[in-house]
Formats: C-alpha cells, structure tokens, sequence
C-alpha cells in the first residue's frame, strides 16, 4: 500500500516537472501577457511628464469613438471574408488535382507549395513591384490592353484587395497540403465503389469527398481565420497600413500604437479585443468540433 | 442471361505479367469461386471483370456483350469489397441507396428497393445509424444491401468475408449461398481460403502465378486434382506429396513401378487416407500429436520428408514412436515431378 | 488498347493544372529574372538580356547580409534545439505522466496555438526589456522556444507508441529517462523532422516580432534586414532589392527544391489530428 502510494506520488512529481519548464515560458509569453494587457489597458499612457494613473475603462471609452478602429476591424473582417474562403477553395481545387491522375505532378505541387516556403517579407517586396504604377507587371498587363496608369496600393479602393490577392496566392498552396492529406488518407475502396455505383465526379465529389473533408475543411479554416488576424507582415513593406488606414488590420494597428506612437496603454487595450476574438474563434472551434460526427 | 465469359484475358503492369492467357465462363446463376494464394491474380481478375481495370489483351463479355471497354457501371454488375467500402458519412439507408440515387431511379422505387433489401438481410432496424455504429457482421449486410438493390443479375465479391471471426464466416456464407440462389445471381467470389470456396461455389477457379490452375466443381478439384498445386492447396490438412525412394517404391512395389531409384513423379495421398497398418507400409517417426477430438491428427518424418497422418478419434501414438504407415492404391495420385501435371495411369507402371 | 477513362478529361486536367501551377510560380520566376538582370531589363522580359550578378554584388556591398544570415540562421538554430528539450520533456509528461492537473494544464499550453507570442507583441516587448535583452538574439527566440505546436505534436506521436515497447524496456531495467531517450525520440523521429522543417520554415521568415525587439545590425536577422534594406525611403534601385530578397529567400528555397517531398510531408503530418 505505501509501495503504491510511493508509486502514484512520484507519478504526479515526474510529470509536473517534465511539462514545468515549458508550462513556465508559455505562461510567461501567453498568459502572463493576456493578463498585463488587460490591467495595462486601463491605466493611461506614460509621458515624460505624467506617469500612468489608473483611469478605469477610460481606453475602451476611446476606442469606441475611434473611427480608425472601427476601420481596422472592417478591413480586417473584409481580408478575412475574402482570403479565408477563396485560399480555402483554391486549395481544395489544387488537392483534388495533384491528387488526381496528372502527369509531373510532383512539379505542380512544388510549384503551388513554393510561395508558403517564401517569407512574407520577400513575397511582399516581389508583389510590391507588380503593383507599382506604369512600370509594374500589373500596369504592363493593363497598357498591352490599352488601359491607363493605376496607383494600385496608393488608392484606397484597391489596396486592400490588392493585398488580399497576394494573400490568397501566398497561402493556398500551405491548405492544399493539409487537403491532399485527408484525400490520400481515403480508401481507394470507396472511389471504386462509387464507380462501380455508377456516381459521376461531380456526384462523388459532392456527396462522399466534401463531407468526408469537412473535419479538414474545419481545421484549415480556423488556420486561416487565425492567420488573417496574425499576418500582417506584408503591411510594413507595401502600404504602412494605408493609405488613410485603408489597408491596415488590427494588429498592425497595434504596432503602430505601440511602436510609432508609442501608446502602450491604448495598444494594450487593442490588443485585448484582438485576444478576444481570438478567443471567440476558439470557442466556436470546440463548440463545432464537439458537434461534429466522429467517423469510426 | 447473364453469364461471364473471359477470353484470352492478360494482364501486365510494365514488366510485371500479372495475368496469362486466363479463359473461362461462369454460367447463369452459378456461383463461380476465383480461389489461390496471395497474388495469384484472382483479385485482379475480379477487377477486370467489374471493370476497374482494363486488361492488356483480350475480351471480356457479360450477358453475351462485349463488355471490355465499357466503364464499370455499364457492365450491370455490383461489388462487395474486401473492406466493404460503406460511405463512414451516410446512413446505413443513404449508403444501401446511393447508387440508385446516383443512377436517378424514382424516389418510390428508392425506398421500395431499401424495403425489400433490408428486409432480406435483417438490417430493417438499423437503417438510419451509421457505419461506425455497425457491428462487421452488420456492415457486410449493408455492403450486400447496397448490391442486391442495384438489382443486376452480376454480383461480384472481393474476399467480402476476410474481416470477420470465424464463426461469423460460417454463417455470412451461408446466407450468401443462399442468397444468391434465392435471388439467381451470377456471382464471382474471390477467396484465398479454400473451405469457404468448396462450401460455397457451383464451381471453383483455382489460380497460381497468374494463371488458371484447374476449373472444376469442389468434388472434382479435391478427387481429381489436376496438379500437385490443386492437390496440396485443396483439403484440409494439405495433400502430402512424397519423392519415391527405394523404400517407398519396394513397399508399395504392387502398385508403383519398380526399383527404379529416382521416378520422375511424386506420390501424392491425402492424410485422412493414410492408415496405421500392421505388417504392410512405410515406416515412419512420430514428431508430434494433435488431437482435434473428432480426429487426430499425427505429424511424421519418414528421412527427410515430412507426412501427415489423420486418424479418426484419438490416436494412442506418442512422439517418438516408429509407426507403419500404407495406403491403397486407389487414395493414391502421381504428380509429374517437372511439370507438376496429374498422370492419369496410376497402375504399377505409369511409364510403360 | 483503348480504355474506357476518358483521355480528353484528363489531358484537361493536366493542361489546368500546368497552367494553375506557372501561374503560382510567376512571381518566384520574376524576383529571379529581375535579379540577375540589369535594371533596364526588370521590366522588359527579353529571352536574351544580358546576365549578371551586379545586383547581388551591389546589395551585399549596401548592407551586411552576410551578419543577418548569420543572425537569421543562430536564431533558427537556438530555437530548433530549445523547442526540441522544452517540447520533448513537455510531451512526454503529457502523454505518459497522469499527474494532478495534467488536462487543465495541457488546455492552458493549447492556448498558445490560438494566441501566437507576436499577437502580444506589446506586452512582451515590455517582458523582454525588463529582462534587458532587447536588441539580442534570444530576445527574439525566447517567446518561441516553448511552442504548444511541438508540444501536441510530439504528445501524439508518443500516445502511438505502444505500452509493450515502454513496458519491455522496464523488464530489462531501463530507467525513466532512458526510456525517453531510447524508446521515445527514437520512435517520434519522423515528427521530430516534420516538426524541425516546419519550424524553421517559420523562423526563419518571422519577421514581425523580430523587428520589434531588434534595433542593430548585431541581431537583426535577414528580414528584418530585407525590409530595412528595401523601404521606399532607402532609395536603392528595384533590381537590387530584388536581389537581396532572392538573397533572403533562397537558402530555404533550395532546400526546399532540394528535399520537397520531406517539407511537403513534414506540413502534412503536423496538419493531421
């Protein structure tokens, strides 16, 4: 009996000290800053000449009447809206070719892959040039064409999409590879038995593929989501957020906050809405996953 | 009509001849078993047939049509699946009509079909669980549901039995058999294990390397087995095939040709026809003893190669012992020792 | 022998997929055109433009690539080997140690799946220079080297190992720690790669966080360097810039074109649950 209890005490010391290390560097770069955010966003910034006081919900009162908040969170919900289901579709459509009877397609994959392995900041610099105005490949397209010169990313009408653009070709070819896994993952039986049924492709596809990739579909999509709300890299190079805050999302607004006009305070509270949503897409996430069927 | 005729059938991936020269026909309504070892081509003959390959030469028809370029679902066949192939997303109901769907066949008709086959198969209570929710007895049922609603006279099964225990085999394939002649389907059933195929078929297949070893009723293969093959893979424990030494050959002098040391055939005789015999025979050491209850079964080395004795009820040899051995002339098969083929004169001098 | 799969849809679909796939690498293609070209050509697509490497020679004489390749590639490097000790011990209490607290604890490291470190950006740049480390190479590294990735990763890659193995090696008198080292990494090592190639792929383009804790030329790895390098207000011309980004993005390209099945694999292993 003491031998056991000896056994089981040992058990919970092991395991914790295993995780502890790193239970202690994500909490100090997670939970610890989820927490700070929060009690920093109700003090008042620090100037030279006035230290932070606390002022309650004085930020959130602010950021209520912020117009460029409100701005950056329709831009982003619009960069969401339009990369998450286009990337999603295009790498689906991808998987399902690669995955098919295609000759060299070990190189067409390669190829969609490439931009995922690229790093933004490169990719950036490269669609930056397709975008300049007269001397950009986009521009060239339009006057071969006989169309005039376009300020593509310096209008507030297109640089958003423009971005969007980039985006999606950036990161379809990163959701294929988790699509062409489910699909390689499926009994080749099936397909068989389907034809054997006598279902055309697109009778296949519509009542067997894409309800048995929906767990990835799933997965793929909150990837994405998240994503859109993290990658802002591109920001920095092409637009700065501009113009007039036309293509700026949230969390490039925060740096900006905090690096450029060096708010902390109202960067902290910026930062806690994005944690929420963050947030929300989680619990969304669980509450789906819970819901969904499990098969075999 | 509905029979299934191959002609000059082969097959080859690249360099690899996966089927030669296989010609056959299953007559309407029978059950055809397609039996052999692992990799002998009878599944990939299966597929030929439904249509999931093309043979590299030859013709396959099906009802009196040329069938080989068709595209499997104007063959009018159906096909059970090794692993039964169900949708894990749809209902038992949805999966059973899913190629009526797919085909267009009138909603009425649909569940008219469902009715009757679920019926049939007992699976009227389980309609709308899914596949997970299945026992395997169960799935089998609804992958059968799926090929008798399809009603196509052609049936066609990939091992369908091969992921289920064995008691639940001996049952699945009864009323498979049954099934198939309640229903008069012409069915193909591919098997690596020959006690399903000699229980369940009109006639069977036996295949080797791609090729056809023999074709003929379970009687047939098992009493007139055409090869060494047939003989050591049908019956159950496999045929012993034996190289006549001069023991052999002056022990059974009255039915084996004389004293020629090294014959150029090989004795086949079935465990359950070798008897212990007194003065008579061969003599052999007991290496071991299985007692299965209804028989005994009595493992034996005579030089260097091994015999397998069946008795009935329980046999008082114990491992060590030196037995005799005989058989009679009639148990007795000779097998050609290069080409493996039966000689059909077994009298004293199959050489004359 | 004609088959009954129809040739003419699948010849479609090779030609679409060709073309989907020239299509996606256009831009790779351009950055390396401009690149080795001169200025004047960057726009004009000439078969038989003149070659050259005065872009590269231009752009590593106008900033010091050669210490942000060396920055880029300690910090990958720091990061690669604390993720593997932090997340392989992390995983292995989760997966084999049911100790008190263990699933609330595991929901809590999840967490940072969902909240990368660069989304607090603010709250750690402040951790970060309390520690003193800003404008250091761990200060960037630091927020990464206990990743919740690896960490589930790695935790089901060892859930599959089977408990006879484990249970084996207890017979024969292995101790706990031995058990790790040579049931466990052994077994995972096929996570192990496909974590390590996704990682680095990650750090070595992170770009965000970098920039805001770094400040010098000591510790400012290639992208950051990159952007600096190719702000509008630096002035440099457009082939040169496209020259320091093929610089940036070549390394992992080549190893990339080099071991693509592995990468692609890698990316779809860390994708399945």
């Amino acid at each position: 009996m003491k031998q056991i209890f000896k056994l089981t005490y040992w058990n919970h010391v092991n395991g914790w000290l295993l995780v502890l290390p790193a239970v202690f560097m994500i909490s100090l770069f997670t939970h610890f800053p989820i927490g700070s955010s929060m009690i920093h966003s109700l003090f008042s910034m620090e100037t030279a000449t006035r230290p932070s006081t606390f002022i309650g919900l004085e930020n959130y009162a602010f950021l209520m009447d912020d117009d460029i908040f409100w701005k950056v969170l329709k831009n982003n919900l619009v960069y969401s809206l339009c990369t998450v289901p286009l990337s999603i579709s295009i790498a689906l459509g991808m998987a399902l070719l690669i995955n098919g009877k295609i000759k060299g397609r070990s190189l067409v994959r390669m190829a969609f892959f490439t931009p995922t392995v690229l790093p933004m900041i490169a990719v950036a610099n490269i669609w930056l040039f397709f975008y300049t105005p007269e001397y950009g490949l986009f521009d060239q397209i339009f006057a071969f064409f006989g169309g005039g010169s376009h300020n593509w990313l310096g209008n507030p009408d297109t640089a958003l999409f423009c971005l969007i653009v980039m985006v999606i070709w950036k990161e379809s070819g990163f959701f294929m590879v988790f699509y062409l896994a489910a699909l390689q993952q499926m009994s080749p039986e099936l397909r068989e038995a389907g034809t054997v049924e006598g279902s055309g492709r697109w009778y296949y596809f519509r009542r067997v593929t894409f309800p048995l990739l929906m767990p990835t579909t799933l997965f793929v999509t909150v990837n994405a989501v998240v994503n859109s709300f993290k990658l802002v890299d591109h920001l920095v190079i092409m637009t700065k957020g501009g113009p007039d805050n036309a293509s700026s999302l949230l969390l490039y607004y925060i740096y900006e906050n905090a690096f450029s006009f060096w708010d902390t305070s109202y960067a902290a509270t910026l930062t806690v809405v994005l944690v929420t949503i963050l947030a929300i897409i989680t619990i969304i996430q669980f509450a789906v996953v819970e819901k969904r069927i499990h098969y075999q | 009509m509905s029979s299934i005729i191959l002609k000059n059938i082969s097959k080859r991936w690249g360099s690899t001849q996966a089927l030669s020269d296989i010609n056959f026909q299953c007559e309407d309504g029978t059950l055809l078993v397609l039996l052999g070892p692992s990799g002998c081509g009878k599944s990939t003959t299966l597929r030929l047939i439904a249509g999931l390959e093309t043979p590299t030469s030859g013709t396959i028809e099906i009802g009196g049509k040329d069938v080989s370029n068709l595209p499997p679902v104007k063959r009018n066949i159906s096909m059970v699946f090794q692993n039964y192939a169900l949708f894990p997303h749809l209902s038992v109901a949805e999966n059973i009509v899913f190629g009526l769907k797919a085909r267009n066949i009138p909603k009425q008709e649909q569940k008219k079909r469902l009715k009757d086959a679920a019926a049939l198969l007992g699976l009227s209570t389980l309609l709308e669980r899914k596949p997970a929710q299945l026992s395997g007895g169960q799935r089998q049922r609804v992958a059968l549901g799926r090929s008798i609603v399809a009603q196509v006279s052609v049936c066609l099964m990939d091992e369908p039995l091969s992921n289920l225990d064995a008691k639940l085999r001996q049952e699945m394939r009864q009323e498979i058999r049954s099934l198939q002649q309640r229903l008069k389907m012409t069915m193909v059933y591919v098997t690596h294990d020959q006690v399903e195929a000699m229980t369940i078929a009109d006639k069977i297949i036996l295949m080797n390397s791609g090729r056809i070893e023999q074709h003929g009723t379970p009687e047939e293969l098992y009493n007139q087995p055409a090869t060494d093959f047939t003989g050591s893979f049908i019956g159950n424990p496999p045929m012993n095939i034996l190289i006549p030494d001069e023991t052999i050959l002056k022990a059974f002098s009255s039915m084996l040709s004389g004293p020629d040391s090294s014959p150029p055939y090989r004795i086949g005789i079935r465990p359950e026809n070798l008897t212990i015999s007194g003065e008579s025979g061969i003599t052999v050491q007991v290496v071991a003893t299985e007692y299965l209850g209804a028989d005994t079964l009595i493992a034996c080395r005579f030089g260097r190669q091994d015999i397998t004795v069946a008795l009935k009820g329980k046999s008082a040899a114990r491992a060590g012992d030196s037995i005799r051995i005989s058989w009679k002339p009639e148990h007795m098969y000779l097998f050609h020792t290069d080409t493996g083929k039966r000689l059909l004169e077994t009298k004293k001098d199959p050489f004359p | 022998m004609k088959t009954w799969i129809s040739g003419t849809g699948q010849a479609v679909e090779t030609v679409g997929a060709w073309m989907l796939g020239v299509l996606w690498l256009l831009p790779v293609i351009f950055a390396f055109w401009s690149a080795f070209h001169p200025a004047e050509f960057s726009t004009s697509f000439e078969l038989f433009a003149p070659l050259t490497l005065d872009n590269f020679a231009r752009a590593w004489s106008y900033a010091p690539f050669p210490r942000y390749l060396m920055n880029t590639f300690v910090l990958v490097t720091l990061i690669l080997g604390a993720q593997f000790i932090l997340c392989t011990l992390a995983a292995y209490g989760f997966a084999r140690f049911d100790f008190f607290g263990s699933n609330v604890v595991f929901a809590l490291v999840l967490l940072q799946l969902m909240i990368m470190p660069e989304v607090l950006l603010v709250e750690n740049y402040r951790t970060i220079s309390s520690l003193g480390l800003l404008d250091t190479i761990p200060a960037m590294g630091l927020p990464y080297m206990a990743s919740a990735f690896g960490i589930f990763l790695l935790r089901q890659s060892f859930k599959t190992i089977p408990k006879e193995l484990v249970e084996a090696a207890q017979v024969e008198g292995v101790s706990a720690v031995g058990i790790l080292w040579k049931v466990y990494v052994p077994l995972a090592r096929s996570t192990y790669i496909a974590y390590g190639l996704v990682s680095v792929s990650y750090h070595w383009n992170n770009f965000l966080w970098p920039l805001v804790v770094t400040s010098s030329v000591n510790s400012r790895p290639l992208t950051v360097g990159l952007a600096i390098f190719g702000a509008p207000e630096s002035g440099v011309d457009w082939s040169i810039i496209t020259a320091a980004t093929v610089m940036t993005m070549s390394p992992l390209l080549v190893a990339f074109i080099l071991f693509q099945r592995q990468f692609v694999q890698s990316f779809m292993h860390s994708g399945i649950k």
